[in-house]
């Protein structure tokens, strides 16, 4: 032990501490620094890291009375923090009015619906469920933000008390605003610290957690209970959201985005600990004002003061210890019924994948009272950005539907490949060197896949976030590693077989091909020894260990093979447009979306992947029936399942956790003549389902009760025991 | 016996329950008489532990009753049966692991019982929950463990003692050490439901047994004769 530190976690931490002293040299903005500046400049970091503590202090009791580590808190802030503006300055209540609705009435009504609507059917519920249904939230209440308060006016959250107003500190002025806020967060973080340890309902919240059961039999209403600590969370994220408000603006991914920097403060206190978290908050609080104040980066790196939450994120993730680790309950898996899919029917699932593509947007179809006719340019660019985003998210599907390993990363997975490739064809746009940006991300992949070999669940998932953050805030704005062009494109159209790819539509039917061939190149990876190997880590890697299967070496070969597609993926994402902005081309929200469809896919069955197939399909028609002109209903609709979709989609595992395409394969599966199986299959369950008739049982009336004690009295299953009246009768 | 004219405390008439679609119990009568000791012995699989689950509201049966000193609780939640003074010990120690051994005292308190009282009469039965009291149940010993899950029903006073396989995985000297305590519940009046696969271990307390088997009570009588039955039944004998 050195300073209280296993050696591991000291040795990280001293060469963490040299980089950083090795950076702050190189990058020394040369201010001249007097104990007035540096004053400034630390109560400006404390007063960030309280802000952020808040949230921390939020995510850290939702977690620990719920069990649940929720994605959505920031998004719950986003909203309490608009209808704040909504009523306090829109409609002109009081603040003190209006804070008490919010954050007292709304916000708990709000924690006790998700627990009641959701959260309780999530309690068995595996964890890449848990976790993405959580991210669904967040999703559809930026959505409804959006929809509610467009984006259009600009929107001010007013400071408590106001600006000018506070305490004369010398150099500045401390407004009473900030000096609230900055007790606030510690008095919130000692009284959650007092009602979780000190309070017999707090007490009861952890204790539902562990064991809901026990805790009725002691007494405790586990619901209620539960709901209390749903409400909790909700009023705390509510708080946080209009305490903070005023300063980052009313922007909901601005908002948003505060979280992550709660998760790295909340990851700090290995997501229980609240002291240690505050004091996560404050750490990173502290650094980023003082990076800011005091270093310069140069435009190459101009993001990166704000990549210091991430980097500790992952620092914090790697070095926690491995028991530690063991996060996340025991999920009650649910039996599969996956039927491998034959090769043969691999290719004709490509076959039809490739005539839907052509027929779709060659206007061949013709749905009666409609004809969309040809795709234009409109349809196939919308159609294009889709399919490319279909390709990535295929790429999460050996990764998340089969191997059970969450990656939040597959934007930044297909920024690099995109990267590589920019390098290896610079602007021939010669397509066969994207095989080898394929041989070339997997390394990537197979290095993320290293700490996230030990680590497992939640952590892995907030690990490929912090991944991801880090890459767009580093890596991808760097000047040398997508560099922005005058005029033209940044990546030129694709050659290949002697062709050029510069026609829209002949650019969707190469993408639409590559995606067929990953499709069909997934088929024969399942029935694979991998692709067994992949389904058995994500069932229990004790199990496969047991039976000789590398667990660490299998998670290796999933991330590159992940990688490897993600980032070819990412050549077609980056040619779309030909451009790619380098600091929102990879943002993380975009990813979100790829991982909650394809997780909402129900992607442990491979061919779900095809379903990702309709979603360009689908956007070129809209944008054929916005040009009809005359079904606005149709549009609007479409309009409401792009925003909504990928959000209701993966609400829908809530009650369905298998996924939307499963059930919607057993619908279908029956259809295809060779499927006598699933036919079968259904066949057997409605006869299950069908209660007996009384004449098939020879009889002519159903068995009154007394004849059915008769009868048990006769079977002996009931002994000398007069029956209590209706019993017999309500036998199920 | 006196008891016989007094209303039993818990009475469970033709219960049939089970898990989904299973029924696990086939019409289960039994009745515990206040102040009465009873031993429902069974092997594996009986239904046993599901008899207890359905005694305690956890729960609910397709058909018969379940009476509380006369009363129907058919439907009652099982937290609402708990704050009434039923006291189930669940099987593998009902504790909460990642509370530490004071918390877990603390959440008796549901039951309606004071926590000082409730760590008085806890630290005094088992001293050595007072040395460990600020550490986690889940780090105890496995005797530490059901120690602590014991001291709720000494702690809190229920009309109601149900034990489910208190002796599972301890070692014999600590399941003797656990029973002079249900002894000494038994001698108070207190009326206990225990359920055990193995007879030796309640011979000494209780009153009155039965051999459970593929979900029904098979015999009913003493102690001593129904142990004597027992190896026969989980032969297969019977």
């Amino acid at each position: 032990m050195i300073l209280g530190l296993r050696p591991p976690v000291a040795l990280a931490a001293l060469l963490a501490a040299v980089a950083a002293v090795i950076i702050a040299v190189f990058n020394w903005k040369g201010a001249p620094v007097t104990s007035e500046t540096f004053l400034v400049t630390t109560y400006i970091g404390l007063f960030l890291g309280a802000l952020w503590a808040m949230y921390a202090t939020g995510l850290v009791v939702v977690y620990t009375t719920t069990g649940v580590f929720n994605f959505a808190q920031g998004a719950i802030g986003v909203f309490a923090a608009f209808l704040y503006w909504e009523l306090h300055v829109n409609r002109g209540w009081h603040s003190i009015l209006a804070l008490f609705v919010v954050v007292g009435m709304f916000a708990p009504a709000l924690g006790v619906m998700l627990d009641i609507v959701i959260m309780r059917r999530l309690r068995t519920a595996s964890l890449v469920v848990q976790l993405m249904v959580t991210v669904a939230i967040m999703v559809l209440l930026l959505s409804v933000v959006g929809d509610i308060w467009e984006a259009d006016t600009p929107r001010r959250v007013p400071y408590l008390f106001g600006i000018e107003n506070g305490i004369d500190l010398g150099p500045s002025q401390l407004p009473w605003h900030r000096l609230i806020v900055f007790l606030a967060a510690i008095a919130i973080a000692v009284a959650m610290r007092f009602l979780l340890r000190r309070t017999r309902i707090g007490t009861a919240m952890r204790a539902v957690v562990d064991n809901r059961e026990l805790a009725a039999l002691n007494g405790a209403r586990p619901n209620v209970v539960s709901s209390t600590s749903w409400a909790l969370g909700s009023m705390l994220g509510a708080l946080g959201g209009i305490l903070i408000a005023p300063e980052l603006g009313l922007d909901p991914a601005t908002l948003n985005n505060v979280v992550i920097i709660a998760f790295a403060a909340a990851a700090f206190g290995a997501l229980r600990n609240l002291p240690m978290a505050v004091v996560g908050a404050m750490l990173i609080g502290l650094l980023r004002a003082h990076t800011g104040a005091w270093l310069d980066f140069g435009p190459d790196y101009r993001f990166a003061h704000l990549s210091i939450a991430p980097l500790i994120l992952l620092f914090v993730v790697v070095a926690l210890p491995q028991a530690r680790l063991e996060v996340g309950r025991l999920a009650h898996h649910l039996r599969r019924h996956e039927r491998f899919t034959k090769w043969w029917e691999g290719l004709i699932g490509c076959g039809v994948i490739i005539l839907l593509a052509v027929a779709f947007s060659g206007g061949w179809l013709d749905f009666g009272i409609w004809d969309p006719g040809a795709w234009g340019s409109r349809e196939l660019n919308s159609a294009n950005e889709a399919m490319a985003f279909a390709l990535i998210g295929l790429s999460l599907v050996p990764l998340i539907g089969w191997a059970g390993q969450i990656n939040f990363a597959p934007l930044a997975f297909a920024g690099f490949g995109a990267f590589v490739y920019l390098k290896l064809a610079g602007d021939t746009g010669n397509g066969y060197w994207i095989l080898l940006v394929g041989l070339l991300c997997a390394p990537l992949g197979a290095l993320v896949a290293l700490p996230a070999a030990r680590l497992r669940g939640l952590y892995l998932a907030l690990m490929t976030m912090a991944f991801a953050q880090a890459m767009s805030l580093i890596f991808f704005p760097h000047s040398w590693v997508l560099p922005t062009i005058g005029v033209g494109r940044q990546f030129p159209h694709i050659e290949l077989l002697g062709a050029t790819f510069d026609d829209r539509r002949g650019f969707f039917l190469l993408m639409v091909c590559i995606f067929a061939i990953f499709v069909f190149g997934l088929v024969l990876l399942r029935r694979s020894r991998y692709g067994r190997r992949w389904m058995a880590i994500n069932d229990s890697q004790a199990a496969a260990a047991t039976l000789g299967i590398p667990v660490v070496w299998t998670k290796v070969v999933v991330y590159a093979v992940s990688a490897a597609m993600a980032g070819i993926a990412g050549v077609f994402w980056a040619t779309v447009s030909g451009n790619v902005d380098s600091v929102q081309g990879f943002d993380l929200l975009i990813g979100f979306n790829i991982v909650l469809l394809v997780a909402a896919a129900g992607v442990s069955i491979p061919v779900a992947g095809i379903f990702l197939i309709f979603i360009p399909l689908f956007t070129g028609l809209g944008h054929r029936l916005e040009d009809a002109g005359n079904v606005d209903f149709l549009v609007t609709l479409l309009d409401i399942l792009t925003t909504y979709g990928p959000g209701m989609l993966v609400l829908g595992m809530v009650f369905n956790p298998r996924g939307a395409i499963f059930e919607m394969g057993r619908g279908f599966s029956p259809i295809l003549p060779w499927r006598s199986d699933a036919r079968a299959e259904i066949a057997a369950e409605n006869a299950q389902k069908r209660e007996p008739e009384i004449g098939e049982l020879g009889l002519e009336r159903p068995f009154t009760p007394e004849e059915v004690i008769a009868i048990d009295r006769r079977l002996g299953i009931l002994d000398d025991v007069v029956p209590k009246e209706g019993y017999g009768a309500s036998r199920s | 016996m006196s008891t016989e004219s007094a209303t039993p405390l818990l009475e469970l008439v033709g219960i049939r329950a089970g898990y989904g679609t299973i029924d696990v119990l086939h019409g289960v009568d039994l009745r515990v008489m206040p102040g009465q000791v009873y031993a429902l012995l069974g092997p594996n699989g009986a239904g046993k532990t599901t008899t207890l689950g359905v005694a305690s509201g956890q729960i609910q049966p397709h058909a018969g009753s379940v009476l509380l000193d006369g009363h129907e609780v058919n439907g009652v939640s099982p937290d609402s049966l708990a704050r009434a003074g039923v006291c189930l010990i669940p099987e593998g120690r009902g504790i909460f692991p990642n509370l530490t051994v004071a918390e877990n005292l603390r959440m008796c308190t549901y039951a309606g019982v004071s926590y000082k009282q409730v760590q008085e009469r806890s630290f005094a039965q088992f001293p050595r929950l007072q040395e460990r009291r600020n550490q986690m149940a889940g780090t105890l010993s496995g005797g530490e463990q059901q120690m602590l899950a014991m001291s709720r029903a000494m702690a809190t006073d229920p009309a109601l003692l149900m034990l489910d396989e208190l002796s599972m995985g301890l070692a014999p000297i600590i399941v003797e050490e656990l029973y002079e305590q249900v002894a000494t519940l038994a001698e108070a009046g207190l009326s206990i439901l225990i359920v055990e696969q193995f007879a030796q271990a309640v011979l000494g307390v209780a009153n009155e047994a039965a051999i459970m088997l593929h979900g029904r009570i098979q015999r009913t009588g003493p102690p001593e004769e129904i142990a004597e039955e027992l190896t026969a039944a989980y032969l297969g004998m019977s």
